[in-house]
């Protein structure tokens, strides 16, 4: 029971003290860190202060923190060697945590729970990182002199292969997250034609980032890690044959399939030649070489780009203008 | 500019002005003012904002951002539901239309002057922001298309056809299609108040049935058949289809003296959603819509003489985002490539010389009642507030 109130004490962290056996005064709003330990613990079996209770050895007062006696180019990896909790008394920092009193700052560093709480990576300082480096030196090898640049290393090594793995103490060592593989590969170090390039990026997907070209590949299904690998280097052999193979159903490909605009049999080309044929500027000819002859025109050529590219990349000014300018100038305006 | 006549005289009231075109400017291709002025019956005030041309035939760049009267003999007859409902408001309490000249509609002008018209008709599109000044650009041409004598057919909002529809009946024509009788009648009576002076002239080519009883004519004018349409309800949307028939096949022959002008304002209602319903609650394509299917013949441009201006609009139509007004996007891919040649005309906000006329004409018309609003401080506010859209800026100074 007694912890269980120490608990409650401590999560509420704004408490109205009653002054019940205290002695110093209590402002209205205090912290679980000015609150002494309640005398109702009476299965503690502490005593009030200056009562009847029996005999217990005083308690030693505290000395100087070693913050006092820390010079400043101290060699910060002894006092922090291994992940440890924050201790107030170690670090020199003037660290304030938490939801500030009304009017004030938050509260100092001295045995303040929140600071306490939180990990803290003060045993990984450059210097500490520096030291872990040298320690694991011995056992690398060489980089090869040959791959300096990046450029060469995908030249090289053009399928990336990354995984995590997690290092921490407790009751197992395994961790179900570093069974994750992902496998990252730029398209255009594959051998992809026109076909193949966009049925493969019709079958990955959201997979492929068009700004950096980069096809990636996450696997998890596997328990395994190795297991993992191999299905993502299988997942890429699979996806790179299939797209060079062409299906019978495949010429079913309707113009709302298509990635991107193209002019050739688009219904702009036919309005426009037949608008042209109509306004009779090749003469009062008919017929397939009309058309082909008005294809070849300048202006025809420009108004196709203007189209394309208005599909293509959408709308904006500049392309509205731009396919003004040509419609005015098919059109002899 | 060459002035006749040029009143100092600042005068408080503006008086109707009703100008009386010379032929000389009426049959003018060219762009440059020659010495045609539209006579005036009485004299205008004098202001820095205010066109002395009202013809605009014979406006040029000279004259943008100046302001200039339309008369109301041509407002009664050609706008009689066209123009946005503000304006006609702003036109009550001010007692004129002053119209800006802008270059939009300025450019759509010009092309309308140079064009061959015995070539397929062009279509021109207005697009741009929202309260940007479109229907008003189109309403400035098609005010131009009056002047010049062409026959108007103008649908102020296509929009309306394909929402709110309160009764919808099997077309009696084609078992396939809706006709919406109030709508069309409604279209009916403004064309007739329009294209008054044309019904007698032109006539129709076709014999119509409508019932077993009630034919027209081969040869009859096409003002019996409008009023066929507006006395019979029933009808009255395949009159609509009727009548667009006879134009389109007749404008552009050689015997026919007249231009069409068709001026469609929201056009991206016709190929995109609707929101009326059939009885089974599935929703009705436009296509299936008598008058908009026929609306749709009217745009392609397989008929000459003649020109198709329009413009496309978010307010009012269905399901499109707030923040699209490129032409692309309003219209869709069947717009798009239904209406494709066209020429866009993008309608930007007011410049700063637009913009103070527009303040200019406010203060004119002691609208701007607030005095924070006479000083410079106050119209950095108005430019900043409204940033010179041409609505926004009038729904502000509506509360000054």
């Amino acid at each position: 029971m007694a912890s269980h109130t120490s608990k409650a004490f401590l999560s509420l962290g704004r408490i109205n003290v009653s002054g019940l056996g205290l002695q110093k005064s209590v402002s209205r709003v205090t912290y679980a860190t000015d609150l002494s330990i309640r005398s109702s613990n009476v299965n503690k079996g502490l005593p009030d202060r200056g009562d009847r209770g029996f005999f217990r050895r005083p308690r030693r007062t505290a000395g100087e923190p070693r913050t006092e006696k820390m010079p400043v180019d101290q060699d910060w990896t002894a006092v922090y060697p291994a992940a440890t909790p924050f201790r107030p008394s170690s670090v020199p920092l003037p660290v304030r945590m938490g939801y500030p009193v009304k009017g004030g700052v938050p509260p100092e560093k001295k045995g303040n729970l929140e600071l306490i709480k939180i990990p803290n990576f003060l045993h990984l300082t450059p210097a500490a990182i520096k030291k872990h480096c040298e320690a694991l030196k011995p056992f690398c090898t060489e980089w090869p002199s040959a791959l300096d640049t990046d450029a060469k290393c995908d030249e090289h090594f053009p399928i990336k292969v990354g995984s995590t793995d997690y290092v921490s103490a407790g009751l197992s060592v395994r961790n179900p997250s570093a069974r994750i593989v992902d496998l990252k590969v730029k398209l255009s170090s594959l051998n992809l034609d026109d076909h193949a390039r966009k049925k493969m990026l019709k079958l990955v997907g959201e997979r492929y980032c068009k700004d950096t070209d980069v096809l990636t590949i996450t696997t998890d299904s596997c328990p395994l890690r190795q297991q993992n690998h191999d299905y993502a280097m299988y997942l890429l052999t699979v996806l790179y044959h299939e797209s060079w193979k062409t299906e019978a159903w495949e010429a079913d490909k309707t113009v709302a399939d298509m990635e991107e605009y193209s002019w050739e049999d688009s219904p702009s080309q036919r309005n426009i030649l037949d608008m042209l044929v109509r306004m009779k500027v090749a003469g009062d000819r008919e017929g397939e070489e009309v058309r082909e002859q008005l294809l070849g025109r300048k202006e025809v050529q420009e108004y196709k780009d203007s189209v394309t590219r208005l599909k293509n990349e959408g709308e904006s000014e500049s392309t509205m203008l731009q396919y003004k300018e040509a419609v005015k100038k098919v059109l002899n305006l | 500019m060459a002035l006749h006549r040029l009143s100092f005289r600042l005068r408080q009231t503006v008086t109707h002005v009703r100008p009386l075109h010379t032929s000389g400017c009426g049959q003018q291709q060219q762009q440059q003012q020659q010495d045609a002025v539209a006579v005036e019956s009485e004299p205008e005030p004098f202001s820095v904002f205010r066109a002395q041309e009202n013809d605009p035939a014979c406006q040029s760049e000279k004259h943008i951002g100046q302001y200039y009267t339309l008369p109301s003999a041509h407002l009664r007859t050609l706008f009689p539901h066209s123009l946005p409902w503000r304006y006609q408001q702003q036109v009550k309490t001010f007692n004129e239309a002053c119209v800006m000249v802008r270059q939009p509609a300025l450019e759509v002008i010009s092309y309308l002057k140079k064009t061959d018209y015995s070539k397929p008709s062009l279509r021109y599109l207005f697009y741009g922001l929202k309260g940007s000044g479109k229907t008003m650009s189109l309403c400035h041409t098609v005010h131009f298309c009056y002047t010049q004598g062409w026959l108007v057919l103008h649908v102020p909002d296509a929009h309306l056809w394909v929402k709110n529809c309160k009764e919808l009946l099997p077309s009696s024509y084609n078992t396939s299609r809706f006709d919406q009788p109030l709508q069309a009648t409604d279209w009916l009576r403004n064309f007739r108040i329009t294209n008054e002076h044309f019904l007698s002239k032109i006539k129709t080519k076709q014999r119509y049935v409508w019932t077993k009883r009630e034919f027209t004519e081969q040869g009859s004018p096409l003002g019996e058949l409008v009023d066929q349409g507006i006395s019979r309800v029933k009808s009255s949307s395949d009159v609509v289809g009727a009548v667009m028939k006879e134009l389109r096949l007749q404008s552009g022959q050689p015997e026919s003296d007249f231009r069409l002008a068709v001026a469609v304002d929201g056009v991206n209602a016709l190929w995109g959603r609707s929101t009326i319903k059939k009885e089974d609650k599935s929703a009705v394509d436009p296509e299936e819509l008598t008058l908009v299917y026929n609306l749709k013949k009217l745009m392609t441009n397989d008929w000459t003489g003649g020109a198709i201006i329009t413009t496309v609009s978010q307010t009012g139509s269905l399901y499109t985002s707030k923040s699209a007004y490129l032409p692309q996007e309003l219209l869709g891919e069947r717009g798009f490539d239904s209406m494709d040649p066209f020429i866009p005309v993008s309608v930007p906000n007011y410049s700063e010389k637009e913009f103070e006329s527009c303040y200019l004409y406010f203060m004119d018309r002691q609208w701007l009642q607030h005095p924070q609003s006479r000083t410079e401080e106050g119209k950095k506010e108005l430019i900043f507030l409204s940033n010179r859209n041409p609505s926004m800026l009038d729904r502000i100074c509506a509360f000054l």
